[in-house]
């Protein structure tokens, strides 16, 4: 199971309408990600790292070649098919958090399981784990606006984790904060990542990132420019 | 279905204050209609009561000539009682009322008056007839209406002279001393009309045994076909109520209308600015595995909610207010008997379960369409973009 592959792209190329031309973010992307994985796309702003993110989400799709993500070409899914993709096996962790700021911390992370249908005991035993595992149990009842960056991505990161998901896409998830919150929340992921066997995959120019991960792949200019895994 | 009204709920609570604002703008729609309908139908009903309790019973024979909107036929619109119809007057079940046109000189002036004979006796209607049973050498007793006392300015214990024509066209007068005044909601048994005993008017006229309208009691019996007299029920009598009703909520429905308008107005506001504004949340329910239809969905069942929320404010202080309306009713700030129309001083509004069921239904599915409307916008909404808060 540790090495199976969860994510593949192949000659993947996604290009914009820009002008009267076409912008290429991506072109030509090969890459393989194995379950239990602790990958980072690293680059420059443009590069293409939340470009290939988004499709690996299946929020976008490719203009040609082909995207796997658990055994589904992401091209060829209907918008009912991406949605049950994303919502039974993808977490997501933005920069900006994205959380609902009218609902708690408690009914931001149980979210993901309504829409899984749990029943509301269950839900709530998984709930308290994830808050358990980010050390926000105290907060259940705050919501976004009362609490501080590295909490809210404390709660975006047990929203993203609820449900396990096989893999999670953190888009940028220490720009927002300061590096010792980013260190704990990095902690965070690494821990779970090796609790859990979840696959992280991060778009990041963030050097604080950079240390935690144990494969960088450095994208320029929409195209791989090098791919690089570390030991454990 | 079940989780987006869990979702809008959580989302309008969370709003606080815009969602109460909103709420409470299509509470005051749910009231006002309610109410306005609930005073229409008090008026509908108050207005055929008294109509019945005061001047057509349960139904009317007229003399086949007789048009009471043209004084012209009067003099000629009357005939024998017919004999089957008297056992009915000699117990009550039907009254006969002659009708004839003449002039009245109070204080010196002259105007047309109607003038109806009318037994004394009579029980069927509530005019107070027995007023009539005065005894009088030299003047004949007479009944009018307020409207008529105030239009003639005479009271009880006033005299005038009567004058009108007889069967044969000869011109006859007559002192009247009024013997008592009644106030009633309906303009045509009082505007410009007195009442005299009937036996005495059909010595004036010289029509003994005569009458021009037999009001009966049972509006449910079947009445016979009767040679030179025209049957109309209390339905028929009573229509020019419900054209009336029929107009004037004509001219409501367009007040209806600016309600709802003001009120959606409101709510596709809301709508549109949360779109707007919740790009980034847009963007997030997709990201956790919503479909953009979905996410359509959850915008029109929290637009909707709000009338799911304006409906139970509208009970809690509607309610008491619509309630007490019905009990102690409302009082008109002018005059009704100005009015020309059926109408009382104080209306009591009337709700049926239907009136209530109907405005809740109509509130609530204006509101549906007003939210699904500029939710459709997200429907072609990138979520890539929305993710980043984009406008789009």
């Amino acid at each position: 199971m540790k090495n199976s592959p969860v994510i593949r792209t192949e000659k993947l190329v996604k290009s914009f309408p820009m002008g009267k031309g076409r912008f290429t973010a991506l072109n030509g992307i090969d890459l393989t990600f194995t379950q239990g994985e602790f990958a980072g796309l690293i680059g420059p702003s443009g590069s293409g790292k939340t470009t290939l993110l988004n499709i690996i989400g299946s929020l976008d799709t490719p203009t040609s070649g082909d995207v796997m993500v658990l055994e589904k070409h992401i091209g060829h899914l209907t918008a009912k098919e991406a949605a049950l993709l994303r919502k039974q096996s993808l977490g997501f962790i933005f920069q900006s958090y994205n959380l609902l700021a009218v609902h708690t911390v408690f009914e931001n992370v149980e979210f993901p399981l309504l829409l899984l249908k749990f029943g509301a005991s269950e839900r709530k035993k998984m709930v308290m784990d994830a808050l358990e595992w980010v050390g926000l149990t105290d907060k259940i009842r705050s919501k976004p606006p009362q609490l501080s960056g590295g909490e809210c991505q404390r709660v975006a990161i047990a929203r993203a984790m609820v449900k396990r998901p096989s893999v999670v896409l953190a888009d940028e998830p220490t720009a927002n904060l300061d590096a010792e919150n980013s260190h704990n929340i990095l902690q965070t992921m690494e821990k779970l990542n090796r609790e859990l066997n979840t696959t992280f995959l991060f778009a990041t120019h963030d050097d604080k990132v950079k240390s935690y991960l144990r494969r960088k792949i450095y994208l320029v200019d929409g195209t791989v420019a090098s791919d690089e895994i570390f030991p454990n | 279905m079940k989780l987006a009204i869990v979702l809008a709920f959580r989302n309008l609570i969370g709003a606080g204050l815009r969602t109460w604002l909103n709420a409470i703008v299509l509470s005051f729609s749910f009231v006002v209609i309610i109410w306005m309908k609930g005073v229409m139908a008090g008026w509908d009903r108050q207005s055929k009561n008294d109509m019945a309790k005061w001047e057509i019973g349960g139904g009317q024979y007229w003399q086949e000539k007789y048009d009471p909107y043209d004084p012209f036929t009067w003099r000629e619109s009357h005939a024998a009682i017919p004999a089957q119809f008297e056992p009915g007057i000699e117990q009550g079940d039907m009254i006969p009322v002659l009708v004839t046109q003449g002039s009245i000189y109070p204080q010196g002036r002259i105007q047309s008056i109607k003038i109806k004979g009318i037994d004394p006796d009579q029980k069927l209607l509530l005019l107070p007839t027995q007023k009539l049973d005065t005894v009088m050498t030299d003047a004949i007793p007479a009944l009018i209406g307020a409207v008529t006392s105030r239009d003639l300015k005479m009271g009880v214990g006033d005299r005038a002279t009567l004058q009108w024509r007889d069967a044969n066209g000869t011109f006859d007068a007559s002192d009247v001393l009024i013997t008592g005044v009644f106030n009633v909601s309906v303009p045509s048994a009082d505007q410009g009309q007195i009442y005299v005993p009937l036996a005495r008017l059909q010595s004036m006229l010289g029509l003994p045994d005569e009458a021009t309208i037999l009001t009966y009691k049972d509006s449910r019996k079947e009445r016979p076909v009767v040679q030179g007299w025209v049957n109309k029920p209390e339905k028929v009598l009573t229509a020019s109520i419900d054209e009336m009703l029929k107009m004037k909520s004509t001219g409501q429905s367009i007040l209806y209308f600016i309600l709802l308008l003001l009120a959606m107005l409101a709510i596709f506001d809301t709508q549109v600015l949360s779109i707007f504004r919740r790009q980034k949340e847009i963007g997030t329910y997709i990201a956790l595995g919503y479909t953009r239809r979905e996410v359509v969905g959850l915008f029109t069942v929290e637009g909707a909610m709000y009338s799911v929320f304006a409906a139970l404010l509208a009970a809690a202080y509607g309610l008491p207010l619509l309630i007490y309306q019905a009990k102690h009713g409302w009082t008109l700030p002018i005059d009704s008997s100005q009015f020309g129309v059926a109408i009382a001083q104080t209306l009591y509004p009337v709700y049926s379960a239907g009136l209530v069921v109907a405005t809740v239904l109509l509130v609530m599915l204006t509101t549906v369409v007003v939210s699904y409307l500029p939710s459709r916008r997200i429907a072609k909404m990138n979520p890539t973009e929305a993710l980043r808060g984009r406008i789009q």
